[in-house]
């Protein structure tokens, strides 16, 4: 391979990519453009769960109950409701997370000493905020249980009580999880733009004239690889700077370890590229592949939200053949844990792994021929 | 006039026919897609692996141990010996979360110091991993509490017992959730990425000047465009729909005429969405590049990552907007909840809005643009 060749098509590339407004803008700054878009959601995310309550009671004590729940605003009274008939609708429609049923003799049995019965019928349609409504409830039961001036001394006082903490997030804020978590995402990209432009060329017809120059296949590839990344490092470092100075998510980690990881990961999924790219005759088909099988999958699989499903082998297989799995993992640790190469090891070489198997496999199938 | 349409309609296929790994993509690949990430999807938190730090080793702690592995969120993988063994195992993400249960943990519950407090350690990278994990410990330690109450005879008495009725999803299970949510983004993307690379795709190999010299009127040709993408936006639904209900056995409470109407509309909407991008976009490539753009803010809003009572008022109206946002909400509802018109009306009358506002935005913008 001769490096001067190699070079060349590298400046080619770039001046392509500079050259183009619309192609220099999906390299280098949508994905901080899309980074602000997605993650501007999470910054002001509230906790807002509905409640409807059904109170047959009626006494200070069922409302002061009710003000229990609902006094630190996580749960919201949106309706008090006269029947039963008016929970299931309400239910159906999605306008409350779950309806509160206080039974009628409430305060007279727990002024009585004996337990009272509240049911809460919940929707499970949404496990997350299901969940949410299922524990809020409760919390708030327990806290109203002890500020409710019992006999015993005791009241209200488990034996085994729960103290948490979270590492790395304090504060458990899902705007840090989110952001260094959706880098991986953004960063598909340049990606997006490195298949296309393999495409681009056979489909213009301007790869023929490529064809008789004495540049080889593996030269071609590996120069549209080099220009690619290193355009990829270029929005990658923006992305961080608008996590960081935008978000203010905490970077604790080192910049130069991360945009090298990131160069990895690019390596990954532009290798996968390549591969694909042989047996894609339109840009349009390139679109679909990158659309369907690396960005849909990733907003799903790669851990984004839920944890990585670890139920079966073929769950586990899926989620980590996905670049973007072990770069959410990587993006997250050098974001927060601040750790290096040491406890990334595992996610590293898979990457490389997967990059150079499917360089070399998509070298392998080039074909400098036109037609 | 439909003559000219149906000869037009004739070409499109022609030309699928032609690129037939793009014609298969298209209707297999969400199929395909759509199975490889049900299966992948975590039904829940499960098994997340976690460690204990037993520094009372008694009896009792042991129960508590078999009690936390016994949970479904919960997996002990790991005795540690030390807190630095436990720092080092959260670091490299070997472990999601620790238990530490102090020394003197018996003693002191059979000497009635209450409460003797149990630490939980979660990795807050992400974080509603760590949220719902943690909800789990509490939930085991309350009811081991519980059972403890009962052991050692004390009095305290439960003024507020709690019961959870859960409607539509009793096992809070994720798939469910999230596999209506799935068809719809599969739908969503492929009708929008079909519809938006019409024309651009036409103009940029230079066909459309002679397909604006035949005698297709303006609407026609927009037609002829809208008509294929609608048409692989249904064939997709219902194939995978079918797959939802045989193969993942996702409940249908609801009426199948009414889910289809409704994806008609979602359909025309998404498609006018389209058809905008290919009038306003002169390259493919600009056309792809609003795509992955669209999609990927329509993701966000749609509520499937973020809840839209949980966003800042400003982005929940702006949600409105998103047909996917009103489309997850139909889905789910006459999937999960058997829902009817009298329940969705609010969502179906935005989406009916929707597709007639688009749909003649599109229209008048594709007629604009072949002047």
């Amino acid at each position: 391979m001769s490096l001067h060749r190699l070079f060349a098509i590298v400046r080619k590339e770039i001046l392509h990519i500079r050259r183009d407004p619309r192609n220099l803008f999906l390299v280098t700054i949508s994905p901080s453009f899309l980074l602000i878009l997605l993650s501007y959601i999470f910054s002001f995310e509230v906790s807002h769960l509905r409640l409807a309550v059904l109170d047959l009671d009626r006494t200070p004590l069922s409302r002061r109950y009710v003000a229990t729940l609902t006094g630190d605003g996580e749960l919201v009274l949106t309706h008090s409701l006269r029947t039963h008939d008016e929970i299931v609708p309400l239910l159906k429609a999605g306008e409350i997370h779950a309806a509160l049923i206080i039974p009628p003799g409430f305060a007279d049995t727990i002024h009585g000493g004996r337990p009272a019965q509240v049911q809460a019928v919940v929707d499970g349609t949404d496990p997350v905020s299901g969940g949410q409504v299922i524990s809020s409830i409760g919390a708030r039961s327990g806290v109203f249980v002890a500020g409710s001036g019992a006999d015993s001394p005791q009241a209200g006082v488990q034996p085994v009580e729960v103290r948490s903490k979270a590492w790395y997030n304090a504060g458990l804020e899902s705007l840090l999880s989110m952001v260094s978590g959706l880098m991986a995402i953004v960063l598909l990209m340049p990606t997006l733009a490195f298949t296309l432009a393999l495409t681009r060329e056979r489909e213009a017809g301007t790869f023929e004239g490529l064809a008789v120059t004495p540049v080889t296949g593996p030269e071609y590839i590996g120069g549209k690889l080099l220009a690619y990344i290193a355009a990829g490092l270029v929005s990658a470092l923006l992305a961080w700077a608008v996590a960081v100075l935008w978000f203010r998510v905490p970077f604790r980690g080192s910049l130069p370890l991360y945009l090298f990881l990131t160069a990895v990961y690019y390596l990954a999924c532009m290798g996968a590229a390549v591969v694909i790219a042989n047996f894609v005759a339109s840009q349009q088909t390139a679109m679909f592949i990158v659309l369907l099988a690396f960005l849909v999958p990733s907003f799903f699989l790669a851990g984004l939200v839920m944890p990585v499903s670890t139920e079966s082998l073929r769950s586990i297989l899926t989620s980590y053949l996905l670049p973007s799995t072990h770069f959410v993992e990587i993006s997250r640790t050098v974001f927060l844990k601040g750790l290096g190469v040491r406890y990334l090891l595992r996610q590293t070489l898979a990457l490389l792994g997967m990059g150079l198997g499917a360089l070399l496999i998509g070298m392998r199938l080039f074909r400098k021929k036109v037609g | 006039m439909f003559s000219r349409v149906g000869t037009l309609i004739i070409k499109e296929l022609i030309q699928f026919r032609r690129d037939w790994v793009l014609l298969t993509f298209i209707l297999l690949a969400p199929a395909l897609q759509l199975v490889l990430m049900a299966q992948a999807i975590a039904r829940g938190v499960n098994e997340q692996p976690t460690a204990v730090l037993d520094l009372d080793r008694s009896a009792l702690s042991r129960r508590l141990i078999v009690a936390l592995d016994n949970s479904e969120t919960l997996r002990i993988k790991y005795y540690l010996r030390d807190t630095d063994e436990m720092a080092e195992m959260l670091d490299q993400g070997v472990i999601r979360l620790a238990v530490i249960i102090p020394a003197g943990f018996a003693a002191g519950l059979d000497g009635g110091r209450f409460p003797q407090h149990v630490q939980v350690i979660a990795d807050g990278s992400s974080s509603v991993g760590a949220s719902l994990s943690m909800a789990s410990v509490v939930e085991v330690v309350n009811r081991f509490s519980a059972d403890l109450i009962a052991g050692y005879g004390l009095v305290v008495p439960e003024f507020v017992d709690f019961r959870t009725d859960i409607r539509f999803n009793p096992t809070l299970d994720f798939r469910d959730y999230s596999l209506p949510a799935q068809l719809g983004f599969i739908i969503y993307q492929v009708t929008l990425a079909v519809a938006a690379l019409g024309l651009a795709r036409e103009r940029e190999l230079g066909t459309l000047e002679q397909l604006m010299v035949t005698p297709l009127r303006q609407s026609e040709l927009t037609l002829g465009k809208g008509l294929p993408a609608m048409v692989i936006g249904g064939v997709n639904f219902g194939i995978m729909w079918v797959i939802s209900l045989v193969v993942f056995h996702v409940p249908m409470h609801g009426s199948l005429a009414l889910l289809t109407a409704l994806t008609l509309l979602f359909v025309i909407t998404v498609v006018s969405w389209g058809l905008v991008i290919s009038a306003v976009s002169r390259t493919q490539q600009q056309a792809i590049l609003f795509v992955f753009i669209l999609a990927m803010v329509e993701i966000t809003l749609s509520g499937f990552i973020v809840p839209a009572e949980n966003m800042p008022p400003l982005l929940r109206a702006v949600s409105n907007l998103a047909p996917l946002r009103h489309y997850l909400v139909i889905i789910r509802g006459i999937m999960l909840k058997g829902a009817g018109i009298t329940e969705l009306w609010p969502h179906a009358l935005a989406l009916a809005g929707l597709s007639l506002v688009m749909g003649t935005i599109a229209a008048r913008m594709v007629s604009r643009r072949l002047e």
